[in-house]
């Protein structure tokens, strides 16, 4: 490689390296920057008010809280349903597979805009405007997409023979499913949960449009500070919602290094 | 047959839009062993999947020990299906793994730890139990494979292809623990192969199947040395086949000479097929044929002869008296020659 090349392949990844961490340096700067104007680089002084404040502020921990919750039922309700539509997609063939795989790819393509208003007005006509449950629901939407095509492509390299043997050895559906299928599939449920969940997670459209005023998740009450302008509060709460993402991205790394054989 | 083993009787599978096997119909007593042999993508699999219960296939009577099991899911077939490679699930030990079936039978712990042990004992897998399946070599994989087989002592063993792709000691190894395995509890077993010589050797009766149907069901010796019809002989690998006439007095007239009839023929064109080994060098042979080439083999050395136009292979069991292009001469057993009746082209 020509000294040429590599120099600017050394200046695309420096130019992405800063471009991908500066945003974060920005926000934990400011999480516990004391006085920060323009033009100053740095903050004058270093503060853990605004840290301080946020715990002391029921509103942020509630809707953390919040948050976790439908999180989690959303990480739960990708795996449940996500499993068994990625397993029969991936069992079926010609026009039914392609639009299953359609259908469960429409949610994840669609702006997220588009998707919350066609959710919206069927879900106000339910009654389910304005609760968590309802959120809930909404949320699942675009993960269960996600978790489809997650665990289609799972089965497509998981080796279905294994359910055979089974069968054969006497074995139950409900007896494969709990004694083999599960135990072998524990790394890319975890995935899949993990996927749900970081969907719910920083979702706002949908929270904004089903959840109306009453369900308030971090992402809205982060929303609102910004747009109140209160910046060393919103980069304080930003910086919380960044926390499952990079636990999300070391268990996937840890996964990766422990992953049992799938495909046989 | 006895009411105990494995009926088939007419089963049909289908193999998508290509015809597939039709009116198969065989029975396999408790203690035997019965090879289906045909040559690759005949349905071999597809068959004993059908059987098994895992495949499509519909039978007008399917029974196991008497039972009729043509409705009935896998699990309650009571026959265990054992796949070419060995699927030992990677998320348990050796000894979990052989106590899978008993398992989800619910079966006492006592009565587990019992079995799981008598069982490794008897196919040498002693020392294993915790053993991570994936640190097992090829020959101690397919014999924990047979161990949870036969483990909850299924009446009918289903073995697919138990010796592909294995080398002949590894071969050697799984083939006396199938014998080790049925010796235990003599179940009925059904086990696919294309290698002839292994049928031969394992099995009780081979069933040979061809377009679609079981053409010739029989003990080896007499498949091997009566063909039942030329499709068979030539999926035998009988590679000699001298074409003449057959007579109404019940002869058949060749390049070989006349041979008598074994069997009642129409009278008119007729194949003679027969296997190397009836065919030898013999100097006080009656046949004169020219040497065209010498073949080496492991288990034995043949002669390319032509004789007339006729090329033919012989077995040579003494030194070879010519050179290629020399003439020698050749005796043939009659009794190992099968005759069919042949249309030009058929």
């Amino acid at each position: 490689m020509s000294a040429g090349l590599r120099a600017v392949r050394l200046g695309t990844f420096v130019v992405v390296a800063v471009s991908a961490m500066a945003p974060f340096t920005l926000l934990a700067l400011w999480s516990v920057g004391g006085d920060w104007f323009y033009p100053a680089l740095l903050p004058r002084s270093f503060t853990g008010r605004w840290w301080g404040d946020l715990l002391q502020d029921g509103r942020l921990l509630s809707a953390a809280a919040t948050s976790l919750m439908l999180g989690a039922g959303t990480g739960i309700l990708t795996c449940a349903a996500g499993l068994p539509v990625g397993q029969a997609l991936s069992q079926a063939s010609g026009w039914r597979r392609h639009a299953g795989a359609a259908m469960a790819f429409l949610p994840v393509a669609a702006p997220p805009i588009a998707l919350a208003a066609g959710v919206q007005y069927s879900f106000l006509r339910l009654g389910l405007g304005g609760t968590l449950t309802g959120v809930l629901l909404a949320h699942a939407i675009p993960a269960i997409g996600y978790g489809s095509l997650f665990f289609l492509g799972v089965f497509e390299v998981f080796d279905r023979r294994v359910e055979d043997e089974a069968r054969s050895l006497g074995a139950s559906p409900r007896q494969v499913l709990v004694r083999v299928l599960l135990p072998l599939l524990r790394r890319p449920l975890a995935d899949a949960f993990l996927l749900g969940f970081l969907v719910s997670w920083s979702q706002v459209p949908l929270t904004l449009l089903i959840g109306g005023g009453p369900v308030r998740t971090l992402p809205i009450e982060v929303f609102s500070l910004v747009r109140a302008g209160q910046d060393p509060a919103a980069a304080t709460g930003a910086l919380i919602m960044l926390i499952p993402a990079l636990a999300a991205l070391a268990a996937t790394r840890l996964g990766a290094a422990r992953t049992e054989v799938v495909a046989l | 047959m006895t009411d105990g083993g494995l009926l088939v009787r007419g089963l049909r599978v289908p193999f998508g839009a290509a015809p597939g096997l039709e009116n198969i119909t065989f029975a396999v007593a408790p203690g035997e062993r019965l090879a289906l042999v045909g040559a690759s993508g005949a349905g071999k699999t597809s068959l004993l999947r059908a059987v098994a219960g895992l495949g499509p296939g519909r039978a007008d009577e399917l029974r196991v020990d008497g039972r009729d099991i043509a409705t009935m899911p896998p699990e309650r077939r009571g026959i265990v299906y054992l796949h070419q490679t060995p699927l030992l699930f990677p998320h348990l030990s050796v000894a979990e793994n052989i106590a899978f079936p008993l398992r989800v039978r619910r079966a006492g712990a006592a009565e587990v730890a019992g079995a799981v042990r008598e069982v490794m004992h008897a196919l040498r897998l002693d020392g294993l139990a915790e053993r991570r399946v994936q640190a097992l070599s090829g020959g101690q994989r397919h014999r924990a494979a047979l161990a949870r087989a036969i483990v909850a002592r299924p009446p009918v063993l289903l073995l697919d292809e138990p010796f592909a792709s294995l080398d002949p000691v590894l071969r050697h190894e799984v083939r006396e623990a199938v014998r080790a395995a049925q010796a235990s509890y003599r179940p009925a077993v059904v086990l696919v192969t294309h290698d002839l010589d292994e049928a031969g050797t394992l099995a009780d009766r081979i069933g040979v199947l061809l377009g679609g149907r079981l053409a010739q069901v029989g003990p080896p010796g007499e498949i091997f040395a009566s063909p039942r019809t030329l499709a068979v002989a030539r999926f035998l690998g009988l590679s000699n086949e001298v074409p003449g006439t057959i007579t109404a007095d019940g002869r058949f007239t060749s390049p070989l000479g006349v041979l008598p009839l074994r069997t009642p023929l129409p009278p008119g064109p007729g194949i003679a097929v027969f296997a190397t080994r009836a065919l030898r060098l013999d100097g006080g042979g009656t046949l004169a044929a020219r040497m065209v080439e010498l073949r080496h083999r492991v288990q034995q050395t043949t002669v390319i002869v032509a004789l007339g136009d006729l090329g033919l292979e012989a077995a040579v069991h003494e030194a070879v008296p010519a050179a290629p292009g020399g003439e020698v001469r050749l005796s043939l057993s009659g009794e190992e020659v099968s005759v069919f009746p042949h249309t030009v082209g058929g």
